[in-house]
């Protein structure tokens, strides 16, 4: 489904920076952990909430609570703005109005529907592990009833989309250029430390593969 | 200012035994977190979020912005808005799929904000902002000029109202659970630099400054 500008996603600042792809637009929503979700409350002021998503398709899965009030707003049917943003590099200029961050980050407009279909609600759930971390859905024990009673998914599509991308070293002004001050860029990475296992895990059980080597995405 | 007891917004709900308003745990995650998210109200009602960079000083936090952003433009002028931060520190694994969860700490500030005028509060910020992404920063760049501290739009909201929802520790399952031959057990996760790479412009003869090789989050621990 070809992503198009709305008013509300179009980029004004830095337009140059827009990648209106919708390859683009999955692929950020697929490398980044965790995503927020904001609406307006009954009182007209901005709410927002951190959790995770996955993405099947077009179809963008939220991961929700039948407790937090956040997800009554949202299965009341409020349109939400979904935020996902990935930081690549620091970038370093030589004066510090300059410095800026190498980042992807995808805005997201919508009204998410409740996922009550069961076939529905398993593959969103598989989806939501495995964008967590890919193997693990096939691993871990399956949901039984009452999990799935106590389990809010909500879907929304990804259409009114937009990403934003900066890439490269940093800008000085050309009388900047020459000063004496490092300047460049500083790659981040999302690394793992070593597994930790559960105090109750049961003896002979062994790490799985999955674990090691983990990166987003 | 301090922060308020929780209201009716910043009250966690879902598993309330997470809950954090003691102000140096929230100033802590405040402090650690890269970028934060910016949510306002746009003109038609709906909801507006960007990702930004924000600092804190004492009790206040800042925004950055630009005069050149018709959405920042659009909450200069005191209006409501909410701002996440999210740091993951692990992902907990649990026996059964149901059970899975993250080590995270969060923090949700509700607020009016008011834009930063005066150019010696605005020349506080800008020191604060750059040391917040890379500490030690400020005092070697360039600082900026006036003018330049007159193009950048820096919104500050008190905390006051706001609160931090930590989540650590092993997984929790039923008993049942226990005995099933899957592995549980917490994955950690850590924000780690790579090698610096020189702007293809730099002065030869430059050198890259420790605090760019040694760049960590404070608080996080060594991967």
């Amino acid at each position: 489904m070809p992503i198009t500008p709305s008013d509300r996603t179009q980029i004004h600042r830095h337009p140059e920076r827009t990648a209106p792809d919708a390859a683009i637009v999955h692929a950020i929503i697929d490398e980044a952990l965790t995503c927020t979700v904001s609406w307006v409350d009954d009182e007209g002021r901005p709410r927002s909430l951190p959790t995770i998503q996955a993405r099947i398709d077009d179809i963008l899965y939220l991961h929700g609570s039948r407790a937090a009030r956040a997800w009554k707003a949202v299965a009341a049917g409020a349109e939400v703005c979904v935020v996902a943003t990935v930081i690549d590099e620091l970038v370093l200029a030589r004066t510090s109005p300059h410095h800026s961050m190498n980042y992807r980050s995808v805005v997201l407009y919508g009204t998410p529907r409740e996922v009550t279909d069961r076939d529905e609600l398993y593959a969103a759930a598989m989806a939501i592990t495995h964008h967590v971390l890919p193997g693990r859905e096939a691993d871990a024990a399956e949901p039984r009833d009452k999990d799935w009673r106590e389990t809010l998914l909500f879907a929304m599509p990804i259409e009114e989309a937009s990403a934003k991308i900066r890439t490269g070293p940093p800008v000085d002004d050309e009388e900047d250029v020459a000063l004496d001050v490092w300047a460049g860029t500083l790659p981040l990475h999302t690394v793992v430390g070593d597994p930790v296992p559960a105090p109750d895990l049961r003896a002979g059980i062994a790490t799985p593969d999955y674990l090691t080597g983990y990166r987003r995405p | 200012m301090t922060i308020d007891a929780p209201t009716p917004r910043t009250r966690v709900r879902r598993l309330p035994e997470l809950g954090v308003y003691e102000r140096e745990q929230v100033h802590a995650i405040l402090d650690e977190a890269l970028y934060c998210h910016l949510a306002w109200i746009g003109d038609d009602g709906d909801p507006r979020v960007i990702p930004t960079i924000h600092t804190r000083i004492d009790d206040t936090l800042y925004v950055h912005g630009s005069n050149a952003s018709t959405t920042l433009r659009g909450i200069k002028a005191g209006v409501p808005v909410a701002i996440a931060v999210t740091i993951v520190d692990g992902i907990r694994f649990a026996r059964s799929m149901f059970e899975h969860s993250m080590n995270y700490r969060t923090v949700i500030v509700y607020g009016t904000t008011e834009e930063v005028t005066d150019i010696q509060e605005l020349s506080r910020v800008f020191d604060a902002i750059t040391d917040q992404v890379a500490p030690g920063r400020s005092a070697d760049a360039r600082r900026p000029s006036d003018d330049e501290l007159r193009q950048t739009t820096f919104v500050k909201v008190p905390l006051s109202e706001c609160s931090a929802k930590i989540s650590d520790g092993s997984p929790e399952e039923p008993d049942d659970d226990l005995a099933l031959d899957v592995w549980a057990g917490i994955l950690p996760l850590h924000t780690t630099p790579g090698e610096p790479q020189d702007d293809p412009l730099l002065k030869p003869g430059t050198p890259q400054p420790p605090y760019v090789a040694n760049w960590r989050r404070p608080g996080a621990t060594p991967a």
